[in-house]
């Protein structure tokens, strides 16, 4: 500690790894929250229900969604990303997960979804699996922190079903 | 500075780059704003700076005591033993 670039230097490098602790401080507090969202997801009515020329079945669907997502934000969260995917089995696939709608959530203000649209990405099966199919909606939401590692959850709507012809 | 005053500043340091994290992640904290606890915390860093790295006065209270200087022309030892052995030089002997 005999000059002023030593000190200068001994400051700002044990500055710097102080505030590196402190983020990760920030991001293991986040463990101490808990949060309670509320997911309704609806199928208002089906559009259309084809078979495309290439013989895969698509559907077109209105969906009301409606979601309070403000209790997933504390200090640490920089944004939320949240869609919503049909869900089902078939012979070919265990699992076929169709992405239908997304948004992205900046401000907790914001967090609180009431959407009635049609589905942004189209719900096309690989093959024609889907006449009388059960199926499930479930809303992901990906929370991505300030600091630390993003996380994932869910709230699943099962029991659905598509008509059993075309449309 | 010296060098119970370098010991002193590099407590100081440490003390106060640590009392400002944790007022620092408190403010934040109980705020719920993440930008709060970074500006309280590059503020502690500042004061931190301003004290510990210009040399103040109260860094000087025991000063060292260095040794009195010895300059050039004066006759060292190995001068004095040599003027012993040879008798000096006389002028008009007679």
């Amino acid at each position: 500690m005999h000059s002023f670039m030593f000190r200068a230097n001994a400051v700002l490098t044990f500055g710097v790894t102080v505030l590196a602790l402190l983020c990760c401080l920030a991001s293991v507090s986040d463990n101490l929250h808990h949060a309670k969202p509320s997911v309704d997801l609806q199928i208002l009515r089906l559009e259309s229900f084809q078979r495309l020329p290439n013989g895969n079945d698509e559907v077109k669907l209105v969906l009301n969604i409606t979601a309070d997502l403000q209790s997933l934000f504390t200090w640490n969260t920089k944004q939320l990303f949240v869609f919503v995917a049909a869900e089902y089995a078939t012979p070919k696939n265990v699992l076929n997960q169709i992405s239908l709608w997304d948004t992205i959530v900046e401000r907790k203000e914001n967090a609180t979804i009431a959407q009635l649209t049609r589905n942004k990405y189209s719900f096309v099966d690989q093959g024609n699996n889907l006449r009388g199919l059960n199926f499930n909606l479930t809303m992901y939401w990906n929370v991505m922190p300030l600091t630390g590692a993003m996380y994932t959850g869910k709230t699943v709507v099962p029991g659905l079903r598509l008509p059993q012809q075309y449309r | 500075m010296d060098w119970q005053g370098q010991k002193l500043s590099e407590h100081l340091m440490q003390y106060l780059l640590l009392g400002s994290a944790i007022i620092a992640f408190l403010a934040g904290y109980l705020t719920s704003s993440y930008s709060t606890m970074l500006c309280t915390y590059l503020v502690g860093v500042i004061v931190t700076f301003l004290v510990t790295v210009p040399d103040w006065p109260f860094y000087n209270r025991k000063p060292l005591h260095w040794l009195e200087p010895m300059y050039a022309d004066m006759p060292s030892t190995r001068q004095i033993n040599k003027s012993k052995q040879q008798p000096p030089p006389s002028s008009g002997k007679k």
